[in-house]
């Protein structure tokens, strides 16, 4: 039988560096916080989700009322809410999300799963960072059987989740080149201001696409610095069959060339062939 | 030279007035219609669909530089939205001072049109089914053979 997937959205930070707290923070005008957006992905992965806060802390806004777990005694920083998490439900694995990764992608997070569900005994399933090939344990599946393992190392006073993974050896997922960004973390307001201002573009979606995205037009945030950066980018998050080849790309209502680049505020355009007359 | 892309239905009239001259002894127009059948499937209605500000661009844009090219006046019209087989769904006239400049003109245009303006249609069958037509990606519709169908 399946193990349970329980969803842990970490919101029992400080944010002392940003400032003020981050789950709540919006990053790009679509107009949800870090809490709606990364509870509303957990839950379409998760059996159940849940929002791990400190003792006494409010939940941020646009959580809802998702139940919350407080942190375990047990632990400090994350490791208290994760071990708060098995205290809850032994049985379940927990798909772990910190509050302040804005551009992680639903497609990025089901791969964790379906990496967890081929080896459902693993311990831990976890990206490696591409800055320093170090485990991501704030975009992480926690097994059942890591909690007596996080536990031992808590005891010795250890409570760095991504020094317990390193030490306990665990095989890591590689990020997929095209979004080798996506866990990039927020810890200040500059880290935020650059999100926010640097990277926001709006798609807009024609015939097939717009039925194969399910949208017309969306505000997303981007890494990309070309127009076919930014398909590979698109592609690697929706899997709608961009082709290169096949798709011409226009930049505010221009046709453009594929290594046009794409700034700020562009309202980007990738169109099938035509099919008019 | 008007390029336009309406809702259906369209209406050619005004068109067809701005291209009307008295220098030009010849006056050729195409109009495209949904057909009832496609690939031996029968076809009972078409959706339309336009980048609209795109497609006005790049239609005027290919309007003025075939005409030039042709020394002859042209303009065009296409229908977005719903039809039905019958209805108009592009017209594209072109007047010259001869008639081989206006059909040359006329011909060009349509095939350029069909390939590079960022249009796209949906086709419904006669069991309920619809499904998009794919567009051809080599942006030549020239080469597509003589009286590439429309």
């Amino acid at each position: 039988m399946n193990v349970p997937l329980h969803g842990l959205f970490l919101a029992g930070g400080k944010s002392s560096r940003m400032g003020r707290e981050k789950a709540s923070l919006v990053v790009g005008n679509v107009g949800l916080t870090q809490a709606a957006r990364g509870i509303g992905l957990l839950r379409k992965l998760c059996d159940h989700t849940y929002l791990s806060l400190r003792e006494g802390q409010a939940a941020p806004e646009g959580a809802g009322q998702t139940p919350v777990i407080r942190d375990s005694e047990e632990a400090q920083g994350p490791l208290a809410g994760i071990l708060g998490a098995f205290r809850e439900t032994p049985a379940a694995a927990w798909l772990v999300m910190a509050c302040d990764l804005p551009f992680v992608s639903e497609i990025l997070v089901a791969n964790l799963v379906a990496s967890f569900r081929a080896t459902p005994n693993a311990p831990f399933a976890a990206y490696a960072s591409s800055r320093d090939g170090l485990p991501e344990p704030l975009c992480a599946i926690y097994g059942p059987a890591s909690r007596s393992i996080l536990q031992r190392h808590a005891a010795r006073g250890h409570f760095c989740p991504r020094h317990i993974m390193r030490e306990e050896n665990v095989p890591l997922l590689s990020l997929p080149v095209e979004d080798t960004r996506a866990l990039e973390n927020l810890n200040t307001p500059e880290d935020l201001a650059e999100a926010v201002a640097a990277r926001e573009i709006h798609l807009a979606w024609f015939g097939s696409l717009a039925e194969r995205r399910g949208l017309r037009q969306e505000t997303v945030l981007v890494k990309a610095g070309t127009a076919e950066d930014l398909l590979r980018e698109i592609e690697g998050r929706h899997r709608l069959g961009l082709d290169p080849k096949a798709v011409r790309v226009a930049i505010n209502d221009e046709f453009v060339p594929r290594d046009c680049r794409v700034q700020a505020g562009d309202k980007v355009a990738f169109l099938l062939p035509s099919a008019g007359g | 030279m008007t390029f336009l892309v309406e809702p259906h239905p369209i209406d050619p009239t005004p068109l067809r007035a701005e291209l009307e001259s008295r220098d030009c002894g010849g006056f050729v127009f195409f109009e495209g219609r949904v057909r009832d059948h496609h690939e031996g499937r029968t076809v009972t209605g078409l959706h339309y669909e336009a980048y609209r500000e795109l497609a006005g661009k790049e239609g005027r844009r290919l309007v003025t530089e075939i005409a030039a090219k042709h020394g002859a006046r042209a303009a065009a019209i296409h229908a977005i939205g719903d039809l039905v087989p019958g209805d108009l769904a592009v017209w594209v006239g072109a007047a010259a001072p001869h008639r081989e400049q206006a059909f040359a003109a006329c011909r060009e245009l349509i095939d350029a049109i069909k390939a590079q303006v960022p249009i796209w249609k949906r086709e419904t069958y006669a069991n309920g089914k619809s499904e998009w037509v794919e567009g051809c990606s080599c942006g030549a519709a020239p080469s597509h053979g003589p009286l590439a169908k429309s």
